[in-house]
């Protein structure tokens, strides 16, 4: 509410600025412009297969990071081997800024959907390798013990130890998932694309169109926003265990 | 019931116990002292083979599954509910979901819990954690119970109500005890037999007594007995001994 009242504010002051003009109208274009946009890019229907294309790249991304990075991570913490294999070169992944292989994805997988979904993929997987990996290997030891001397076997350490355990760390890391997923999807986009909302954005760049820029980051955002919203949500549903001050 | 025989234990090069013998007969209830590091947590992991002793033998005359262990500490599963963390150990021995739940909160009704059962562990008190995890062990019926400072934490009225309740359930029951403490008057007033643990590291039992007190026994009463005052004057003695010869 606090936060909306005050987004509200910014952007009166920012129409007033701009009626007075006292900003110029190529760099910052006043809100009413930039809603005018958006409405027109709706409104003429040549936002709709940019739209596909980003949230296809993006969902597609989020779905088979989660899928592989998951897989690693549990792989990675049941097999020594694999770990001493994949731990190297996830690190050092995770230390880069993995954007900067979109360049190479583009040469390997071309211009197409295949080159975004792949930096999604790789941006989501390394935060879920981590996430499993460590929710796997820093279950309490305590609680292990436990559940061995009630008489549980492996199913029930696993059913009540491991896999809530586990859970919580990718619940705590979801929201981050989901904003790297669309990251991955536009900057492909930026990069080289012929659709997206990425694409449209290098457009707006390469025509000096700020209102154009303005719009399609306010769009984004809102996205982004409203799965967050939705993603903290089922959080608060499922980690109701947890005291409110470390979720 | 359970016996055990020279056993040396230890995390590194030097044992923690060396050379303990001790032995838990059906129906007895034996307290176990000692200074604070001298190894009384690790004995009782042992028993239950959470650690592997370097030499000796631990004899049990019961399935694991008939051993009820109360760690020192209280961690219960942080994302399951108090009732829910009592009835886990009752799902586990084949009692089904329903009936476990209902089972579980009589018995943290029992240990003065109620109105507390849907609450996460991170919402309980230090003390109360403790008690849950006591309805957890007890709710399975062990017929040896392995307590490790259940009392710690409590208050002295809820410690006198829970000693004298425990204390009848496990002589109605037949249950044999062993009970870690650094309370001496506890564990005169509860036990048949006090073992004595020396300074670690390389404990040693140091001395066993042997506590006359009849059964059924009232843990509050019993300290009239003239007897108690003696006993407990010895045990005091010897403890000290015990802490200031390791000290020096
Ligand atoms: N997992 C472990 N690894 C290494 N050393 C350990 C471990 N657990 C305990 N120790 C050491 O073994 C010794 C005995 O520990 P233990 O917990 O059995 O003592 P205790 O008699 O229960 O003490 P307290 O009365 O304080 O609970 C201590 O010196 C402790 O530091
Ligand atoms: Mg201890």
């Amino acid at each position: 509410m606090r936060r909306g009242l005050s987004l509200l504010a910014l952007l009166l002051v920012w129409e007033g600025l701009a009626l007075l003009g006292l900003l110029n109208p190529l760099y910052v274009p006043a809100p009413h412009r930039v809603a005018q946009v958006l409405a027109d890019l709706f409104s003429e229907g040549t936002l709709w297969p940019h739209l596909q294309a980003t949230f296809s790249a993006a969902i597609f991304g989020l779905v088979l990071g989660l899928l592989i990075g998951g897989v690693l991570g549990l792989l990675a913490a049941l097999v020594p081997w694999v770990a001493e294999l994949l731990e190297p070169v996830m690190l050092l992944l995770n230390a880069v800024p993995r954007v900067i292989l979109a360049p190479l994805l583009v040469i390997w997988f071309g211009i197409g959907l295949a080159s975004k979904v792949a930096l999604s993929l790789i941006l989501v997987s390394v935060l879920l390798f981590f996430a499993v990996y460590s929710g796997v290997r820093e279950v309490d030891p305590r609680l292990i013990e436990r559940i061995r001397t009630l008489g549980g076997g492996r199913w029930v350490l696993l059913r009540e130890v491991y896999l809530p355990s586990v859970c919580s760390w990718v619940l705590s890391q979801l929201k981050v998932a989901v904003g790297f997923a669309f990251t991955g999807a536009v900057v492909g986009e930026f990069v080289a694309a012929s659709r997206g909302l990425g694409y449209l954005l290098s457009f707006a760049q390469s025509t000096f169109n700020a209102a154009l820029s303005l719009a399609l980051i306010s769009l984004i955002v809102a996205f982004v926003l409203f799965l967050f919203t939705l993603f903290e949500r089922l959080e608060q549903r499922l980690l109701a265990w947890k005291p409110q001050a470390s979720r | 019931m359970l016996k055990v025989e020279r056993l040396t234990l230890g995390y590194g090069v030097t044992p923690v116990l060396e050379g303990v013998a001790l032995e838990v007969a059906p129906g007895e209830f034996v307290s176990l002292v000692g200074p604070s590091g001298s190894g009384k947590s690790s004995l009782l992991r042992a028993i239950v083979g959470l650690v592997t002793p370097q030499t000796g033998q631990i004899i049990r005359g019961l399935e694991l599954e008939e051993i009820g262990f109360l760690f020192q500490d209280d961690a219960l599963l942080p994302w399951r509910t108090a009732r829910q963390n009592v009835a886990l150990g009752l799902c586990i021995h084949g009692v089904p979901r329903k009936e476990a739940l209902e089972e579980a909160e009589a018995w943290l009704v029992k240990l003065g819990l109620s109105g507390l059962s849907d609450r996460f562990p991170y919402q309980l008190s230090g003390g109360q954690r403790k008690r849950v995890a006591l309805a957890q062990v007890l709710a399975l019926k062990p017929r040896l119970l392995l307590m490790d400072e259940p009392f710690a934490s409590l208050d002295a009225i809820l410690r006198t109500q829970l000693t004298r309740d425990l204390l009848s359930w496990v002589e109605g029951e037949g249950v044999s005890v062993l009970l870690v403490t650094n309370d001496l008057e506890e564990a005169l007033s509860l036990s048949d037999r006090i073992y004595l643990l020396s300074k670690g590291p390389r404990a040693v039992l140091r001395r066993s007594y042997a506590v006359p007190f009849a059964r059924p026994r009232d843990p509050v009463g019993v300290r009239a007995d003239p007897r108690f005052g003696r006993l407990l004057g010895e045990l005091w003695k010897d403890l000290e001994e015990v802490v200031l010869c390791g000290a020096a």
